[in-house]
C-alpha cells in the first residue's frame, strides 16, 4: 500500500486535495446552476407543474423594455463600483501603520461590511429623504433645497450605488490589508536603496506585488456590481417605476413577487452569460503572465 | 513594510497621523453614527422623522433589552455560532487544498475547473433557491444546521478558492523547487511551506467568510423554518412588521449582530503581520 | 473516502461535510427530522407586532396546558415569510400558518397546498358569526382558512386641524379638490402619500375605481376578465389625473414610505391621508385620539359604497402532519375572547360579529363605517394575480408622477394582463 502510494503520490495527492472542494462545489452549486438554465426553458411558478416553452422566456425578455433599463443600470453599477478597489487600497495604505490604536481603527473601518444590508439601505434612504434627510438638512443650512435623488429617474441609480459602495470599499480594504502584509521586504528594501518613494515606489514596486490581490478585489467588485439587489430592494423597490432596477433585482422580483421562476431563470442565465464573458477575459489576463513565467 | 512606518522617535508626527486617521474615520462612519443614534431613540421619534438630530430621549436599556425580549435573539446568536464556525473552518480547509492544487499543479482541465469555481460565485442566489432546497430535502438536511453549513461551505468555497489560489500563486517558485529538492511530499510542502506563509491570507479569508455566513438571511429562510436553527439575521428581521418596522430596535439589533464579526476582525489582525514574509523565510 | 476524511479530520466541519457528501454519494434519504407525533403542533407565524406575538404565545400556552399538546411557534418576518411559505408548504409544512385571504389564498388552494376546513366551519358554526368575511376564505363553496384581523381603508385627518380651520372631511370629489385648494393656501400638502413601496398608489386606484365603476367591474378587472384599456377605465384615470395635476399629492412622494407620509400628517404639514388604522403608529401616543376617519369621497352619485377591506387569515397546510390538532387549536384560538385579545394588539377589525367592542376608537370607527358598506374588495395587490399586481403597482406609481404617460402605462398593463390571464 505504502509503496503504491509513494510511487503514485505525485498525482494522487493533488487529486485527493482537490476532490472534497470540487465535489461539494460541483454537487451543490454547479448542479443547481445547470438546473437553473434548464428551468429557463419552462413556464413555472416555483410550486406547480413545469410547462416547456422553449425559448419563449428569452424572446419575451429581449422584448421587455425593463430588461434594457436593468442592463443600463448594471453598467452604471459596474462603472461606479470600479471606484471601490482604489478607495480600498487608499484606505489600506492609510491604515497600514504600526501606531497604537491602529488595530481598533482598522476594525472600525471594517464595520460597514458587517452591518446588515437592510440597515445600510435604510440609513442611506435617510440621507436622501427630501424632508428629514441629511442632504436636505445640509442644503437647508445653506438655504437651498436638496434634490429628491431617490425620486429622480436619472439619478436614483447613482444614489443607490453610493450606498452600496460603502460596504464594498470596506471589503476591498480588508483584501488590501492582507495583501500589504504579504509584500516582500527584500523588494521594498531594494526599492528604498534605489531611492524610490511615494508614487514611483507604489507604482513600480508595490502594485506589481499586489497584482493577485487586486485581481481578487476586481472580481469581488464585479460580482458585487452584478449580483447585488438587496440595496435596490430596500432603498427603492426598483423605483421610481422600475428606473433603478438591475438584472439581479428584476430576477428577484420576477421569481419571488411574480412567481415566474422560468422567466427569472432566463434573466439569471443572461446575467450569467454576461458574466461568463468577464470571467473568460479575467482568467486569460490573470493566468497569462503566470504561464509566461513558467 | 509599506508605506514606510512613521518614525518611532517623533511622537508628535505619530499623534498627528493618528489624529488624521481618526478624522477620516469619523467621516467614514457618519452612517454608522446614524444607526447608533437611532438605536437610542424612541419609536415615536423615528416615526416623526428625527433621523439625524441628537436623540430626544436616551432609550438605551429599553431598546437593547427589547431586542432580546421581543425575539429569541439569545438562541439565534448561539445558532449563528453553530452555523458559522464550522462553515468558516470548512471553507478554509477546502479552499486551501483547492487553491494549492490549482495554483501549483498543471493538469488538463485545471483552468476549466478554476473557471467553474470563479463562475459559481457570480450566480445570483435567488435562482439557486429551489434546486438547492430540493437537494437538501432529498438528503434529509432540510431545516437543520447541516443544511446551512453544507450550503455555505459549498458556496463560499468558490470565492475562497479564487482567493487562496491567487495568494498561493503569488508565493515565489523557488520555495517549491527547494521543497521538492528536499524530497518533501505535497502534503508536507503544504503544511510546512505554504501554510506559514499564507497566514495573513487565511486570516483575511476567515474574516470575510465569517462575515458573509454570519450575515446571510436568504438561505436561512429557504433552508430552515424552525426558530431552533435560525440565525441572528432572522431575529433582526423579526423586528420588522407588515406595516410598521421598529427601526430603533432594528438599529439596536444591527449593532449587536455586527459585534461578533468586528471582534473577529480585531482578533484576526494579529495574523496580519509582516514578519512572516517570504523574505524572512528565505533568509 | 478514507483519505478524503483524513484530510479534513480534526476540524468541526468533518462530520457535517461527510454527512452531506455521504448522503449524496450513496443516495440515502434520511427523512425529515422527526416531528410527526400526535401530541405536537407547530405554527409558523409572520407577526411583526411584538404585543400580538405575546398574545399568540399566551393563547398557545393556555391551550397546551388544557390539551396536553405541545405547541411550537416559529416566527418569521413578514416579507421573508412570503418567500418561505412557497418553500415550506411544498417540502415541510407546519400544522398552521398565517397568510392572506382572498386571491393570495386561492393561489395556494389552486395548487392543493391548503387543507379544506369546511368541516371545522360546520362544527363550530362559523358561518353564522362571520357574515361576509367568510367569503374571503371560501373557494367553490369550501372554506380553506379562518379570517383574522381586517383593515378598512379610507381617509384620515387630524380633528384638531380640521376644527381649527373649520374644514370638514370631503364627501365628494369636488369637495376634495376644494379642500385641496384651502390646504395649499394654508401651506399644507392636501393629501399625504408615500409611494416608495408602491402599494399606496394602488390603494388610491382601488378607491377611484370602486367609486366610479363599482365592485363588480373592479373585481372583473382584478380577475383579468376586463381590459385595462376598457372605456370604463377612462373616467378613472381622467379624474385621477385631474387630482394629480391639481397638486393634491405634493412632490417627491416616490421618495417616501408611508411612515414619512404619516409623519407629515401628524406634524400638520399635510391635511389628509389615504390609509388604514395603522396610521396611528405615525402619531405620538398622546395625539392618537386626534385622528379622524372618513370614507373616501363619493364620485358617481348614488353608487353603493364599496371599500377595500383586507383580511389576514390562518390556514392548515395540506402537508401538515397534525391536522386534527390544528383544527382543535383553531377552535380554541377562534373563541371570541381569544380572537379579540389577539386582534386588539394590532388594532384590527374583528371578523366575528360576537367579539366584545374594542377599546380602540379607530377600530370602532371602522366597525361603525363598515355597517354602510355594501361590498368589499381586499386591496389591489391581494385581489389580482401577484404577477399582475407587480406591474400594476409600478404602473400606478408611474401614473401618479407622470400622468401624461397614461396611454403607455395602460397598454403595458394590458399586455401583462393578456399574458397572465391568457386573454
Amino acid at each position: 500500500m505504502s509503496g503504491f502510494w509513494r510511487s503514485h503520490r505525485a498525482w494522487m495527492a493533488p487529486t485527493l486535495f482537490i476532490l472534497p472542494g470540487a465535489l461539494l462545489f460541483g454537487i451543490v452549486i454547479i448542479m443547481a446552476s445547470i438546473q437553473t438554465i434548464w428551468v429557463s426553458f419552462f413556464d413555472w411558478d416555483g410550486v406547480g407543474a413545469m410547462q416547456w416553452v422553449g425559448l419563449a422566456n428569452y424572446a419575451q425578455l429581449f422584448d421587455d423594455p425593463q430588461f434594457y433599463v436593468s442592463l443600463r443600470n448594471n453598467l452604471i453599477w459596474l462603472g461606479l463600483f470600479m471606484l471601490a478597489p482604489p478607495l480600498g487600497l487608499a484606505l489600506a495604505l492609510l491604515l497600514n501603520q504600526p501606531i497604537r490604536g491602529m488595530r481598533v481603527m482598522k476594525s472600525l473601518f471594517f464595520v460597514p461590511l458587517v452591518l446588515a444590508s437592510v440597515t445600510v439601505g435604510v440609513v442611506f434612504t435617510w440621507v436622501y429623504d427630501p424632508s428629514f434627510g441629511l442632504l436636505s438638512l445640509l442644503f437647508g443650512y445653506f438655504g437651498a433645497t436638496a434634490p429628491a435623488l431617490l425620486s429622480d429617474e436619472h439619478f436614483v441609480t447613482f444614489a443607490v450605488v453610493v450606498a452600496a459602495l460603502w460596504p464594498q470599499v470596506a471589503f476591498c480594504l480588508v483584501l488590501f490589508l492582507a495583501g500589504l502584509n504579504n509584500l516582500s521586504e527584500d523588494l521594498i528594501g531594494a526599492g528604498r536603496v534605489d531611492g524610490a518613494r511615494g508614487w514611483p515606489m507604489l507604482w513600480h514596486v508595490v502594485l506589481p506585488q499586489l497584482r493577485e490581490v487586486s485581481f481578487i478585489a476586481l472580481a469581488v467588485t464585479v460580482i458585487g456590481a452584478l449580483r447585488s439587489f438587496d440595496m435596490v430592494a430596500v432603498m427603492t423597490s426598483g423605483g421610481p417605476f422600475g428606473s433603478s432596477t438591475v438584472l439581479a433585482y428584476q430576477m428577484y422580483e420576477q421569481s419571488i413577487f411574480s412567481y415566474r421562476f422560468g422567466y427569472g431563470a432566463a434573466i439569471a442565465t443572461v446575467l450569467f452569460v454576461i458574466m461568463a464573458a468577464f470571467i473568460a477575459w479575467y482568467l486569460r489576463t490573470l493566468l497569462k503572465p503566470e504561464r509566461e513565467s513558467a | 513594510m509599506y508605506p514606510r512606518p512613521i518614525s518611532e522617535d517623533s511622537s508628535l508626527r505619530r499623534a498627528g497621523y493618528a489624529g488624521m486617521v481618526a478624522l477620516v474615520l469619523i467621516l467614514w462612519l457618519v452612517p454608522l453614527m446614524a444607526v447608533m443614534a437611532t438605536s437610542l431613540r424612541s419609536f415615536e421619534e423615528v416615526m416623526a422623522g428625527n433621523y439625524w438630530g441628537w436623540p430626544k430621549s436616551i432609550n438605551f436599556v429599553e431598546n437593547y433589552t427589547a431586542v432580546f425580549t421581543q425575539t429569541a435573539m439569545a438562541r439565534y446568536f448561539l445558532n449563528s455560532l453553530i452555523i458559522t464556525l464550522p462553515s468558516v473552518l470548512g471553507v478554509l480547509v477546502l479552499s486551501t487544498l483547492t487553491g494549492y492544487v490549482l495554483s501549483r499543479y498543471r493538469f488538463r482541465g485545471a483552468n476549466l475547473m478554476f473557471a467553474l469555481f470563479v463562475g459559481g460565485n457570480f450566480l445570483p442566489a435567488q435562482i439557486m433557491m429551489i434546486p438547492v432546497r430540493d437537494l437538501m430535502v432529498s438528503i434529509g438536511l432540510y431545516d437543520t444546521f447541516y443544511a446551512l453549513i453544507v450550503f455555505h461551505i459549498a458556496f463560499q468555497t468558490g470565492f475562497a478558492t479564487l482567493f487562496m489560489r491567487n495568494f498561493i500563486a503569488a508565493l515565489p517558485d523557488e520555495l517549491f523547487q527547494a521543497a521538492r529538492a528536499e524530497g518533501a511530499s505535497p502534503g508536507q510542502t503544504l503544511v510546512h511551506v505554504v501554510l506559514p506563509l499564507i497566514r495573513p491570507a487565511l486570516a483575511a479569508l476567515a474574516i470575510l467568510t465569517f462575515t458573509f455566513v454570519w450575515n446571510d438571511y436568504f438561505w436561512a429562510i429557504v433552508l430552515t423554518q424552525s426558530d431552533a436553527v435560525k440565525p441572528v439575521t432572522a431575529g433582526l428581521s423579526n423586528l420588522r412588521g407588515e406595516w410598521v418596522s421598529a427601526w430603533n430596535l432594528v438599529a439596536a439589533a444591527t449593532i449587536m449582530v455586527a459585534i461578533p464579526p468586528v471582534v473577529m476582525f480585531f482578533l484576526m489582525q494579529r495574523h496580519f503581520i509582516a514578519g512572516l514574509t517570504v523574505g524572512a523565510v528565505k533568509g | 473516502m478514507k483519505d478524503v476524511s483524513s484530510l479534513i479530520a480534526g476540524t468541526h466541519s468533518r462530520r457535517q461535510f461527510m454527512l452531506g457528501a455521504g448522503a449524496v454519494f450513496t443516495g440515502i434519504t434520511l427523512g425529515c427530522p422527526a416531528l410527526a407525533q400526535s401530541k405536537e403542533l407547530s405554527i409558523i407565524s409572520n407577526i411583526g407586532n411584538a404585543a400580538q406575538r405575546d398574545v399568540l404565545q399566551r393563547i398557545a400556552s393556555e391551550y397546551q396546558k388544557a390539551s396536553g399538546v405541545t405547541v411550537t411557534i416559529n416566527n418569521m418576518d413578514h416579507e421573508a415569510h412570503k418567500t418561505a411559505i412557497r418553500s415550506y408548504l411544498v417540502v415541510g409544512a407546519p400544522d398552521l400558518c398565517f397568510w392572506f385571504s382572498g386571491n393570495r389564498m386561492k393561489a395556494f388552494v389552486k395548487r392543493d397546498l391548503f387543507d379544506d376546513i369546511s368541516d371545522l366551519f360546520e362544527r363550530e358554526n362559523y358561518k353564522s358569526v362571520l357574515g361576509p368575511s367568510a367569503g374571503a376564505v371560501t373557494v367553490d363553496g369550501k372554506q380553506y382558512g379562518l379570517p383574522l384581523g381586517g383593515l378598512l381603508w379610507g381617509m384620515f385627518y387630524r380633528k384638531d386641524v380640521f376644527a381649527e380651520k373649520g374644514w370638514s372631511p370631503p364627501a365628494t370629489l369636488d369637495e376634495l379638490l376644494a379642500l385641496g385648494e384651502k390646504a395649499k393656501s394654508a401651506g399644507m400638502v392636501p393629501v399625504s402619500i408615500g409611494t416608495k413601496e408602491m402599494w399606496p398608489a394602488a390603494g388610491w386606484f382601488d378607491h377611484m375605481n370602486l367609486r366610479i365603476n363599482g365592485l363588480d367591474k373592479h373585481m372583473a378587472l382584478m380577475d383579468g376578465k376586463m381590459s385595462y384599456t376598457d372605456p370604463a377605465m377612462i373616467p378613472v384615470f381622467d379624474k385621477w389625473a385631474e387630482l394629480v395635476n391639481a397638486g393634491l399629492f405634493g412632490q417627491n412622494h416616490t421618495s417616501f414610505g408611508w411612515e414619512q407620509a404619516a409623519a407629515a400628517l401628524a406634524q400638520k404639514k399635510a391635511a389628509m391621508m389615504d390609509l388604514a388604522g395603522f396610521v396611528k403608529y405615525g402619531f405620538p401616543q398622546d395625539q392618537v385620539d386626534q385622528i379622524g376617519f372618513a370614507p373616501f369621497p363619493e364620485i358617481t352619485p348614488g353608487l353603493a359604497r364599496y371599500e377595500d377591506f383586507a383580511l389576514n387569515s390562518i390556514h392548515v397546510p395540506k402537508n401538515a402532519k397534525n391536522k386534527e390538532n390544528a383544527r382543535d387549536f383553531l377552535a380554541y384560538f377562534y373563541k371570541p375572547e381569544n380572537l379579540s385579545a389577539f386582534l386588539e394588539a394590532e388594532s384590527a377589525v374583528p371578523p366575528r360579529n360576537d367579539c366584545p367592542p374594542s377599546k380602540d376608537s379607530l377600530v370602532n370607527a371602522a366597525v361603525e363605517s363598515l355597517k354602510s358598506v355594501e361590498g368589499s374588495a381586499q386591496y389591489y395587490d391581494r385581489d389580482t394575480d401577484p404577477d399582475m399586481a407587480q406591474e400594476g403597482l409600478k404602473g400606478f406609481q408611474e401614473f401618479m408622477v407622470k400622468p401624461d404617460r397614461r396611454d403607455q402605462i395602460l397598454e403595458r398593463l394590458e399586455g401583462t394582463r393578456k399574458r397572465i390571464f391568457k386573454a
